[in-house]
């Protein structure tokens, strides 16, 4: 253990923790937004996992989940979407928060690395997360409006 | 064993997967498994095995709650349907 | 065959397993321990080829003969899907109506869409040197392409999805899978043998023999096998109706 996987363990355990109990319990509004939220809270782990057990390569399943994530949530979005409208999900803060963690924590990756490419691959990951889980939880409050065959 | 990320990562694995089975409504499972699937392959990283948590991710977070919840929209409409017509 | 002698069979075949698992489990290595028979020669395998990342090594060469397996069940089970859900004579095509998306999702979509299929030819590209490979890259391909669908509607990914082509292209990598694999007895070498050509520098893109050009041709496969597979379910869930209400 060093302090980039005590930071992921306690990311883990708080953070995803946290979604796993959000999206087993309460209202479709709220499972939804433990979704989304489940994405910018594991990817920054993935990447603090990648740093703390040097490995550079590490950071590919970060980058395919920043990417995924949010697609996922808009699948939900989309074929939830009358559901949704009715109760729809507003949980602004944590969103923020989250996105928040994902840019701290790329940022401070970047500059622990220094300049090379892998500082690149590094914030298209933090660009995809933190824009991504914005634009989701926009389309699950409403962007995507439903229709009984679309 | 001794390390506290893998106890940390195996029961949040154990605690999604428990949910995804308790769980009953089909589009409920579906946001749960998408879930499974990003602390399987949280797991899967912290056990070294990258390969498979890309496998894992590639198809969890995106491609099966999108069969799943389309599957669950076409059993829906024609239930609908039925109802109209009655 | 009455109730009882079938839960009598399937008694006596659970316990038999139950026993073969304990005794594997029991003879297994530690967990975590520091002894790994098969990954010790597993990876000098891959390093005497020249390929960085051992598990392309052990899908594409060492265990080649397991992949084909696996991508014909991916192949088949796509071809009964087809069949399965193709649309039947009391069912009619209606139009889909577009929903509403909000412009920002719709620019995310449009903006992520070739972000995401580069990730996928990259992931496939780099499956010999890093973790990743034909099966994770196809799929994040795949997925880019339904972006469409779900930040515009489903006429304009109909547009640029040409099913029959997709089917087309499954079909020619399921084969070019084989004909790379036939073409290693060329030589005397067996079917699938990492023979045919030079392993190159290690830790570059053109190393590791045959095994970039059968990652490339899974990548293919499982890219067009997916688009195939979602269309289907896509068609059923938005188009197809049946007639008559019934």
């Amino acid at each position: 253990m060093n302090g980039w996987t005590v930071a992921a363990t306690a990311a883990l355990a708080g953070g995803v923790g946290a979604t796993v109990w959000g999206v087993a319990t309460g209202p479709l509004r709220r499972r939804v937004v433990a979704q989304n939220l489940s994405t910018s809270l594991a990817c920054p782990s993935l990447l603090l996992l990648a740093q703390g057990y040097d490995r550079p390569s590490y950071v590919d399943p970060a980058l395919v989940l920043a990417l995924l994530g949010p697609v996922g949530t808009l699948v939900f979005a989309r074929l939830l979407a009358e559901d949704l409208e009715k109760d729809p999900p507003k949980a602004p803060w944590l969103t923020y928060a989250a996105s928040g963690f994902g840019a701290v924590v790329v940022l401070v990756l970047c500059v622990v690395g220094g300049p090379d490419r892998a500082m690149g691959k590094l914030l298209v990951t933090g660009a995809l997360l933190v824009g991504g889980n914005l634009i989701a939880s926009r389309a699950l409050a409403g962007g995507i409006a439903g229709s009984r065959h679309g | 064993m001794d390390d506290p990320l893998i106890v940390v990562t195996l029961l949040l694995v154990a605690a999604c997967a428990t949910a995804a089975v308790a769980v009953r409504d089909p589009e409920r499972q579906a946001l749960v498994l998408a879930v499974l699937g990003t602390t399987l392959a949280v797991l899967f990283t912290v056990l070294q095995a990258p390969d498979v948590a890309l496998s894992q991710l590639a198809v969890g977070s995106a491609l099966t709650p999108l069969l799943l919840l389309l599957s669950v929209r076409k059993v829906r409409r024609r239930g609908r349907k039925k109802d109209k017509a009655r | 065959m009455t109730r009882r002698v079938r839960l009598w069979i399937l008694a006596v075949g659970g316990a038999g397993l139950a026993a073969l698992l304990v005794a594997a489990c029991l003879e297994l290595p530690g967990f975590g321990g520091t002894s790994h028979p098969y990954g010790d020669r597993a990876v000098r395998a891959s390093l005497a080829r020249r390929t960085a990342n051992t598990i392309a090594s052990i899908n594409f060469d060492q265990r080649a003969f397991d992949t084909l397996g696996e991508m014909s069940i991916l192949f088949a089970s796509v071809l009964g899907t087809v069949v399965l859900l193709r649309q039947t004579r009391d069912e009619r095509r209606a139009k889909p109506e577009p929903a509403y998306v909000a412009l920002p999702v719709r620019r995310y979509a449009l903006i992520v869409l070739p972000v995401a299929l580069l990730t996928g030819l990259y992931v496939i590209a780099h499956g010999q040197l890093s973790p990743g490979g034909g099966f994770q890259g196809g799929v994040v391909a795949a997925t880019a392409l339904h972006l469409l669908y779900l930040g515009a509607d489903y006429r304009a990914l109909e547009r640029i999805r040409p099913v029959g082509l997709y089917e087309v292209g499954d079909a020619l990598a399921a084969s070019a899978y084989l004909v790379t694999g036939l073409a290693g007895l060329i030589g005397g070498a067996a079917f699938l043998a990492n023979t045919l050509l030079p392993y190159g520098t290690f830790n570059t893109l053109s190393s590791g023999g045959t095994v970039p050009l059968l990652n490339a041709a899974i990548g293919m496969e499982v890219a067009c096998a997916v688009v195939v597979l979602l269309a289907r379910f896509l068609d059923q869930a938005v188009e197809i109706e049946q007639e008559g209400g019934t």
